[in-house]
């Protein structure tokens, strides 16, 4: 185990509070656990099973094997796509550095059984172990990945990881992070995207094709199919070096539509 | 913990503490193999002596002209007066000759019926048959005369796309001789060497009604070749991977403008001039920073020489960088050495955009020392660092054009070049000033800023980051309608009052503001200069593999303070703050921040800054994260010493300074970007410094 005066975290730190970083001038210095969530699909079908990533990382740089955490759902946000209301209201905070943020303490809910959706304290809905496993390209994230379960009804909705610490010897102080579920009915059209070079009119693979929150990938012959719900939409085909193509598209029925993309002009340094 | 730094470098030594090593890059091969024609001195334009005109300076060499400066004024200048017969002595900072020129595009914008608009107007091409591209302007957009360009130079309607006037406040006489020399100007440049292309629209500031830009060119051949107008292929660069010695920055094709085969940038100008100036006998004083003009009473008299220091660059192993070419060089290691002039000084020291304190006058903001000016990596500390200016100003010169950093769309902006404290600046393997460089950077076109945020010191985002590298362009031929100007090319119609109408400017007002908004005030400014900081892009490891970018040295280096990898967003926060020089606060925010932008892609809109309509978003979680450096440039300079005429500095009573002379970004009262302003400028400066009295 790493010095926790030498980390990299910790210099200066407790010159600015609510910072998130150590105070190397305490006797009693706490390791702090952070924890990221990543691969989070942008759209889940109601009641399907999804799986994320979850990573958790020692400022000390802890070996975390064996560190437990749960999975928390706080409810659908009332606010829903394209609300443009106050970062106050969004309810996506991080939970684990505001005050009075609502899931400090979940814990005591444990086994209750009861699904308080939309609580402060929200509804464990899993639990997960860290096997030992360090995420490429980092220094010390331990990392698990989850399968979870959407809910059983649309919306954007609030949940959380936090840590519970280990058994090492040095205590570690709860982390934690939210995130947000994007749950979806059965859409319903299929949307059927051709990716080419304008110039060249060649299909371009790999690109990367958003209907919000429907993503999808460009193929080989430069196609792409979304399945989405009936309603408006923003698509957004996009790929390095080529200029964003953008198209409104109001979607009824299965529908196809072509862009060609533009590479992005260089522009002039005088 | 190292104190923070609150003000700019002055060390010249600390150029090579953070380096791109050449191992870090795609081998380039050799270094230039440059040398072919290198003249024999004929003349003695320095000799040792003691002679001391105001009683109290021993001076170490005398010349009739001593030019401070061998770039874009200086250069022409020291030619100019050489060929007139006097005796020149260059002095420069710097290791090499060329200044900010040697790493630009190498667009010469002159007019009035110019050599160049008479050629392409004839349907003719040059006397070597390197121009054989076809006209690329009518010949109604290249026929003008001088009364015609100094209308287009000082036209009070022309209102840019930030509802500045360029031409408006350019001074009278100084670009009535600017109209007047425009012709000998690109004549004497192609009687020293220099080609130049067909012309091609106008550039920044040079005038809205014709065409009058040229462009610089060799064309590849076997080997480099001043007098035969060839470069080889190693020296002007292969895209990406190597620049040279004599051609710092990669020299792009000008097949369009001249024909196949044509390599084109500001390399074909410099060399050229420094070139023919040596072979004429014009000497050099390189690594000699001017410190002082010496006068014979501080605000009365003549101006009678000059006092430098010792200002040598090295290298990461220690050696001193030497210029390309020797034959001319004093190569003097006295720590302060006295230059006397016997009839003239010409200030082409350049710009104030590396002076923070200067800068500043300008625009407060910009007194944080953080960001630098274009070319700090080939110029060095004290490049740009506006000592021709004050120098002038201590012996009694007024200034002019004070207003006029502010009517350059390009004065300051963000390059979209990330990880690197000199996003400007392109050297690669090959020329001596790459390791300079730190990083080379992560260079995105504007698409490529979706898959990030931007924030300030403190952590917080501050603009639509799909709009921060969005430049004003300058008010040039042909304009029109979405460019300034209610019509475009030759239906602009000079002074007409139209121009400047309400209607006009409302109908295209576009300033883009990213640059106002980074230098805001935030939570970590403090009294008393209220710094704003550095600002930094945020993306994480799913942005590099979706967008394709290269985050390997030399792009970017985990130890140069200019980019950081994290496993958290916490940690990264906490490396910032601890790894770079001018992070002097925490940011506090960096966390919330993303934490709320990862909502906003999840509701697929942004409150804040409107992001989401012209490209999808993308959340920022996946691991490792990444923070690099994004920093704005102050590229050019406008604003430094009133000059007349004739090149001559004037004082507050309106009166010139006897023998001296200024020119280009070290003078004031006018708003032309780029070269032309200073070539001309250095012509006029040469011609009549010679006409000067002891």
């Amino acid at each position: 185990m790493s010095d926790p005066q030498g980390s990299a975290i910790g210099d200066r730190g407790s010159e600015e509070p609510g910072s998130g970083i150590g105070d190397p001038g305490s006797e009693t210095l706490a390791h702090i656990t952070n924890v990221v969530v990543w691969d989070i699909p942008s759209a889940i079908v109601v009641g399907e099973k999804f799986r994320i990533k979850v990573g958790m990382k020692c400022s000390a740089e802890c070996d975390l094997t064996g560190s437990h955490f749960e999975i928390y759902d706080h409810g659908v946000e009332e606010s829903g796509i394209g609300d443009q209301g106050s970062e106050a209201g969004s309810g996506i905070g991080d939970p684990g550095s505001e005050e009075g943020s609502g899931i400090r303490d979940p814990g005591s809910e444990e086994g209750s059984g009861i699904r308080d959706r939309g609580s402060r304290e929200g509804t464990r809905v899993a639990t997960g172990t860290l096997s030992g496993d360090v995420w490429p390209g980092t220094t010390g994230l331990y990392v698990a990945e989850v399968e979870l379960e959407a809910p059983a009804a649309e919306g954007l909705y609030t949940w959380s990881v936090r840590s519970l610490g280990s058994d090492a010897e040095i205590p570690h102080p709860d982390g934690s992070i939210s995130f947000g579920v994007r749950v979806v009915s059965h859409p319903e059209y299929l949307v059927t995207v051709e990716t080419v070079d304008k110039e060249s009119q060649m299909p371009l693979s790999g690109a990367r094709v958003v209907m919000h929150p429907y993503k999808a990938v460009t193929d080989e012959r430069g196609i792409a199919q979304v399945r989405v719900a009936k309603g408006a939409y923003r698509l957004f085909v996009s790929q390095s070096r080529y200029l964003t193509f953008g198209l409104l598209v109001d979607v009824d029925a299965d529908m196809t539509a072509r862009a060609e993309l533009c590479v992005e002009p260089v522009q002039e340094r005088n | 913990m190292a104190r923070k730094k609150d003000s700019d470098q002055k060390d010249p030594k600390r150029q090579g503490e953070k380096s791109v090593t050449r191992r870090d890059f795609v081998k380039a091969g050799a270094a230039a193999s440059v040398g072919a024609g290198a003249a024999v001195l004929t003349t003695s334009g320095t000799a040792l002596t003691q002679v001391s005109p105001t009683e109290a300076v021993r001076w170490t060499y005398e010349a009739d002209v001593v030019v401070i400066g061998a770039g874009c004024t200086g250069l022409p200048a020291a030619i100019r007066a050489r060929d007139l017969g006097a005796s020149v002595i260059v002095i420069d900072q710097n290791f090499d000759p060329g200044g900010k020129m040697l790493h630009s595009g190498g667009q010469i914008s002159l007019g009035g019926g110019d050599p160049l608009q008479l050629r392409d107007i004839k349907g003719e091409g040059d006397k070597e048959g390197f121009v054989t591209a076809p006209r690329q302007q009518t010949v109604a957009e290249l026929t003008e005369d001088t009364d015609f360009l100094f209308r287009d130079h000082t036209d009070w309607s022309v209102m840019d796309t930030a509802a500045q006037a360029p031409y408006r406040y350019n001074e009278r006489d100084l670009h009535r001789a600017y109209a007047d020399n425009c012709y000998a100007t690109r004549e004497f440049l192609m009687a020293n060497y220099v080609r130049m292309g067909r012309i091609s629209g106008t550039h920044g500031n040079g005038g809205m009604s014709r065409a009058r830009r040229a462009v610089t060119f060799f064309m590849e051949g076997p080997t480099t070749d001043v007098k035969k107008g060839t470069i080889s292929k190693q020296d002007a660069g292969i895209a990406g991977k190597s620049s040279s010695h004599f051609a710092p920055r990669f020299m792009e094709d000008g097949t369009k403008v001249a024909s196949k085969g044509a390599r084109t940038n500001g390399a074909a100008l410099a060399r050229p001039l420094e070139f023919s100036a040596r072979e004429k006998g014009v000497r050099f004083i390189l690594n000699r920073h001017m410190d002082e003009i010496i006068r014979e009473q501080q605000f009365s008299g003549r101006v009678v020489g000059i006092r430098a220091s010792y200002s040598p660059r090295f290298d990461p192993s220690g050696a001193r960088l030497e210029s390309l070419w020797q034959n001319g060089n004093i190569d003097d290691r006295t720590e302060t050495i006295y230059i006397r002039a016997r009839k003239a000084i010409i200030i082409g020291a350049g710009g104030h955009g590396a002076n923070p304190q200067f800068r500043s006058m300008f625009y407060p903001a910009w007194r944080e020392p953080a960001f630098v000016s274009s070319g700090w990596a080939l110029l060095g500390p004290r490049g740009q660092d506006a000592s021709g200016i004050i120098a002038g100003m201590r012996v009694g010169a007024n200034l002019a054009g004070m207003q006029q950093n502010l009517s350059y769309g390009s004065t300051f902006h963000f390059p979209g070049n990330l990880a690197t404290r000199d996003p400007y600046t392109d050297m690669l393997p090959g020329h001596p000033t790459f390791s300079m460089r730190g990083s080379t950077g992560i260079n995105l076109l504007t698409d490529s800023f979706q898959h990030l945020i931007v924030v300030n010191q403190v952590g917080k985002r501050f603009f639509n980051e799909m709009l921060v590298t969005t430049r004003q362009g300058g008010a040039a031929f042909p304009a029109g309608p979405g460019k300034g100007q209610p019509k475009k090319g030759l239906d602009h119609v000079q002074l007409d009052w139209r121009n400047a109408s309400v209607e006009n400017i409302k109908a295209t007002y576009s300033e883009p503001n990213s640059v106002h908004a980074a230098l805001a005030m935030n939570e970590g400014s403090k009294a008393p200069d209220f710094f704003s900081g550095p600002i930094w892009a945020i993306f994480d490891r799913a942005a590099v593999e979706r967008d394709k970018w290269n985050i390997d040295p030399p792009f970017t280096s985990l130890t140069n303070g200019f980019f950081f990898k994290a496993d958290t967003i916490e940690e990264l926060a906490a490396k910032i703050l601890k790894g770079h020089e001018f992070q002097r606060v925490p940011l506090t925010y960096l966390k919330e921040t993303v934490a709320k932008w990862n909502s906003y892609v999840d509701k697929g809109s942004d409150p804040d800054f409107a992001r989401g309509s012209d490209a999808p978003m993308h959340r920022i979680d996946t691991p490792p994260f990444y923070a690099a450096a994004f920093y704005p440039v102050w590229h050019d300079s406008y604003g430094g010493l009133r000059i007349n005429g004739r090149a001559q500095v004037i004082d507050m009573q309106g009166e010139p300074i006897p023998g001296l002379f200024a020119g280009g970004e070290s003078s004031g009262g006018g708003n032309q970007h780029g070269l032309g302003r200073a070539l001309v400028h250095g012509y006029i400066a040469g011609t009549n410094a010679v006409k000067e009295t002891t």
